[in-house]
């Protein structure tokens, strides 16, 4: 039934080929560090579906924030467990991100054909690193408040720009209800859009290029 | 081409295999706990508590008296009052029925209009009669009821 419906389609648009570029394509002999891209992917796909799930429930202003987010994790079922692996894949991200960046500088494969890889694999850190820190301030409690306080803060002290910058972020002079609800505005929407984009450009290159090998010894 | 010869598990079949397992695995242990954490507020059921009134001797004889008091209520995070608004009939000052100010048609909130001697519905046109049963319009069913008593003089009903 499912092979009669993909062959239906594959007679319309080929979709086999593009199966095959992706999943079927050849590869050098590599080691499992390879893998920690794939790794970020897949940590990336559950930050999405545990984040969407979260906002069925969350509520970006400061008078309900906090109590959203005890709801979530003490009243509904199974709340904690999708909270928890939200927050745990959060830093996971970041971990995972930064190895496989690591993987990368070290075996030389940013280089001479694969700078534009690299280069997008710097915005995608960006972006992490962007998602890391407006979701550090949503739970709208002591440390996430102070965290921010002091992030923007250290923003601030950029030279000429800094002040420009740490009002931006905040949206004023002040930590409000205009930063709780731009910081989640960026968490689940631009921040989202530029790392589905990013991760897009990043993939084609990777397969439109193919994985460096393991450099030799004398290389 | 996807089985070995003598029918032993390839490589790559294996892997296959092994890929639909882990991804399965995975797969659940995210879906299925997201299908009661969506439905968990939806299966909460209301606790049916008995709220006070006032007191009996407020209820006018053969005519629906409104009575209207806040409750508190709380739906996810946030604690609330809610105006909470009853008609109590007695044709005898001892015996109570109350009936809910909610239209049996699509929820508006219905009034009793003395002069015409009905409940009327300003949505839909829906008519109700002073015991709660429909004369005219769309409403499927007489007035919802509740259950009532009296505990020294205090009316009380009971909600849910």
């Amino acid at each position: 039934m499912l092979a009669k419906l993909g062959d239906w389609l594959d007679e319309r648009f080929d979709w086999h080929k593009v199966w095959e570029a992706i999943f079927l394509r050849k590869i050098p002999h590599v080691n499992w560090f390879y893998t920690l891209g794939s790794a970020t992917l897949f940590v990336a796909m559950t930050q999405a579906i545990t984040g969407i799930l979260l906002t069925l429930y969350y509520v970006p202003t400061p008078d309900h924030a906090y109590d959203s987010v005890v709801y979530i994790t003490t009243q509904l079922p199974a709340g904690w467990f999708i909270r928890g692996l939200h927050h745990w894949g959060a830093s996971a991200m970041v971990v995972l991100t930064v190895a496989h960046l690591l993987r990368v500088f070290f075996y030389g494969a940013y280089k001479y054909p694969r700078e534009a890889t690299w280069i997008t694999g710097v915005f995608l850190l960006l972006v992490v690193i962007g998602f890391g820190f407006t979701g550090y301030l949503l739970p709208w409690d002591q440390k996430a408040y102070w965290a921010t306080t002091v992030g923007t803060q250290i923003a601030g002290i950029a030279p000429f720009a800094g002040d420009w910058i740490l009002r931006i972020a905040r949206g004023g002079d002040e930590l409000s209800a205009v930063t709780l609800a731009r910081f989640f505005g960026t968490h689940i929407w631009v921040l989202p859009a530029a790392l589905a984009t990013l991760i897009g450009v990043h993939l084609y290159l990777v397969i439109r290029i193919g994985i460096s090998a393991v450099p030799e010894k004398d290389e | 081409m996807s089985m070995h010869r003598n029918n032993r598990l390839g490589r790559r079949d294996f892997m296959k295999a092994a890929i639909a397992a882990i991804g399965g695995i995975i797969g659940a242990a995210i879906g299925l706990p997201a299908i009661p954490y969506i439905m968990g507020p939806a299966l909460k059921k209301d606790v049916g508590d008995w709220i006070r009134l006032g007191t009996t001797t407020k209820v006018e004889l053969d005519n629906p008296t409104l009575f209207k008091t806040t409750i508190e209520t709380q739906t996810g995070w946030i604690n609330a009052e809610e105006e909470f608004s009853v008609y109590v009939l007695t044709d005898n000052g001892q015996d109570f029925v109350a009936m809910s100010n909610i239209c049996t048609h699509l929820g508006c909130r219905i009034r009793w209009i003395p002069d015409e001697e009905g409940f009327f519905c300003p949505c839909h046109n829906g008519v109700f009669a002073k015991d709660g049963s429909v004369i005219s319009g769309p409403p499927p069913r007489p007035l919802d009821r509740f259950e009532t008593k009296v505990e020294d003089g205090i009316l009380l009903v009971k909600r849910g």
